[in-house]
């Protein structure tokens, strides 16, 4: 007879569960606080109850600034990132390239590289070639890391996917272009549009690469509040804040009805 | 043949950008590393940066730091990938929705929550003086434990949910096996389940060394000017001091770091997929 976990084993890990998603979700949940807070000063727990701080921040044209650079920044590199990573995606998928296994390495490889590294590679190759950085510099950096999360969520669709359709359409006489457009593409929809979101997410929260190619007149929302936190945070930090983290989880959200969370654990 | 034109195809805006836009700026980065004053080939960026006390000191800060950040995550993410993979799937879904979510909020975001946590007044030291632990006006700001305590929360959920894959594919027949045997709960743990996991427990944890050695924003929000990190002093050096050939030689021995702490990574990774 195997007798089952000891109670109190089960209270323990119950205990230690619930300690670790609080240390886990306690800056999140601390942000969220501050941002609703009246006091003047940043504070936890918040004193009262107040939408003020959000209001303020479509009062303040260095926000707005800033949002407005975000949020073009992470829809063209979210274009950019889908486009190119879906073509390496089916090529890489096929697996009929010479040294496809190298290939998948390299365009993995920026989600292990530490940022700093290519960011600092980046700021120094466009200086001695371009020039001063410039926004164009920023897209192309951001699109380099958001580039492996479209190629990853895309792969996954693929590699579950039927690939006799394909040669089912060719038998059918589908030229190259039809096969693409109405059967690969098709398969690959779920994957490409879980990828896009990541990439919109990757862009509008990266800090390094955007710290490191900063100029006064390239600003993106995490530098903003950056410039803040070093200088002099007040109220607006956390609403802005807390209107990103609205975002992410809204991105979450749609990425888990496109995919299922699930599908990226252990990767 | 004409297939092969085609993957190609499809595949080569890809590798244009990765050449151009990642390959050939580490590549500049490895050039310049080696520039001197002079415009010559050298090493003293290197000599300089390897024999000042000043900097050996950030790099020792760098890597203990890392090794107990490391060592936390695995410490508590190990129990708790076991958890989520033994929880009944409607739980383990929003355990994971749960892990995501500070995972994909923006670190500044993050590091903010934990400046108005540890500071000056914030609810650790005010609970810690209320307990009579400290003084009054005690901070947690500017301390390595700020860095420690921030950096830990910043990367568990990176190496949990690199444990989990490989707890999830754990057969559950051996565990029921082992206490069928006779073992109890922790024994089973600690003789099945951990071995079984270790490969997932070691990935997990270089990447998380890899990550806390190169980190930049927790570290320099909340141990300041007075705690650099080697990342902190890469930052410096190019865009303050502005000696970039300096900041390329720091990097460059970052980069030779995180390769050696990557390339057991990769072995483990891969066998596990392969």
């Amino acid at each position: 007879m195997v007798k089952g976990v000891p109670n109190v084993l089960r209270a323990v890990t119950w205990l230690f569960v619930a300690v670790t998603l609080i240390f886990v979700l306690a800056p999140l949940i601390v942000v969220a606080g501050v941002s609703v807070s009246e006091s003047q000063f940043i504070a936890f727990p918040p004193t009262g109850f107040t939408f003020r701080w959000f209001f303020a921040i479509f009062e303040s044209s260095a926000y707005l600034g800033a949002l407005g650079t975000s949020l073009k920044l992470a829809v063209l590199v979210t274009i950019t990132a889908t486009v190119i990573g879906a073509g390496a995606a089916i090529a890489i998928n096929r697996r009929r390239l010479p040294g496809s296994g190298v290939l998948a390495g390299l365009f993995l490889s920026p989600l292990i590289l530490p940022s700093i590294i290519f960011a600092i590679g980046l700021l120094m190759l466009w200086s001695a070639t371009v020039g001063p950085v410039s926004f164009s510099a920023l897209w192309l950096g951001h699109t380099v890391i958001a580039l492996p999360y479209v190629i990853r969520t895309t792969l996954a669709v693929l590699t579950d996917s039927d690939p006799f359709l394909e040669e089912a359409a060719r038998t059918m006489g589908a030229g190259r272009w039809q096969r693409i457009r109405h059967v690969v593409l098709p398969q690959c929809a779920p994957g490409l549009a879980a990828g896009a979101f990541f990439a919109f997410n990757i862009s509008f929260d990266e800090a390094v690469i955007a710290l490191f190619l900063r100029t006064p007149d390239l600003v993106t929302l995490p530098i903003q509040i950056y410039n803040q936190l070093e200088f002099s945070p007040d109220p607006t930090v956390a609403a802005v804040s807390t209107l990103m983290m609205g975002l992410t989880i809204l991105l979450i959200a749609v990425i888990d009805r496109l995919l299922g969370i699930q599908r990226f654990v252990g990767n | 043949m004409r297939d092969r034109a085609e993957d190609l195809a499809l595949a080569s805006p890809g590798i244009l950008l990765l050449a151009f836009a990642f390959i050939l700026p580490i590549a500049e980065m490895l050039r310049l590393s080696i520039v001197g004053h002079d415009g010559g080939t050298t090493f003293e960026h290197f000599t300089r940066f390897l024999t000042d006390p000043y900097y050996l000191g950030i790099v020792w800060r760098t890597i203990y730091l890392s090794i107990i950040i490391t060592l936390f995550c695995a410490i508590v993410g190990f129990p708790l990938a076991y958890v989520m993979a033994r929880a009944t799937p409607s739980l383990r879904l929003w355990l994971i929705v749960l892990i995501i979510l500070p995972l994909m909020t923006s670190v500044v975001v993050r590091t903010f929550g934990w400046m108005v946590l540890l500071g000056r007044g914030g609810l650790i030291p005010f609970t810690l003086w209320k307990i009579g632990f400290v003084g009054r006006n005690f901070t947690l700001m500017q301390t390595e434990a700020a860095i420690v305590i921030g950096m830990v929360q910043v990367l568990l959920p990176f190496t949990t949910l690199s444990i989990l894959g490989v707890v999830m594919k754990i057969d559950r027949r051996l565990e029921e096996a082992s206490r069928t045997m006779g073992a109890s709960f922790l024994a089973t743990l600690r003789t099945v389940v951990l071995p079984l996991a270790m490969p997932g427990i070691l990935a997990g944890s270089l990447l998380a060394f890899t990550l806390s050695v190169s980190s930049f924003v927790t570290p320099s929000l909340l141990g300041g000017v007075r705690l650099p990190v080697i990342a902190g002093s890469i930052y410096e050096s190019a865009t303050k001091t502005l000696e970039w050939n300096f900041a390329a030689a720091q990097s460059v021995i970052l980069l030779v770091g995180v390769l050696l702490a990557l390339t057991p990574y990769i072995k483990l990774s891969g066998r596990r997929h392969g």
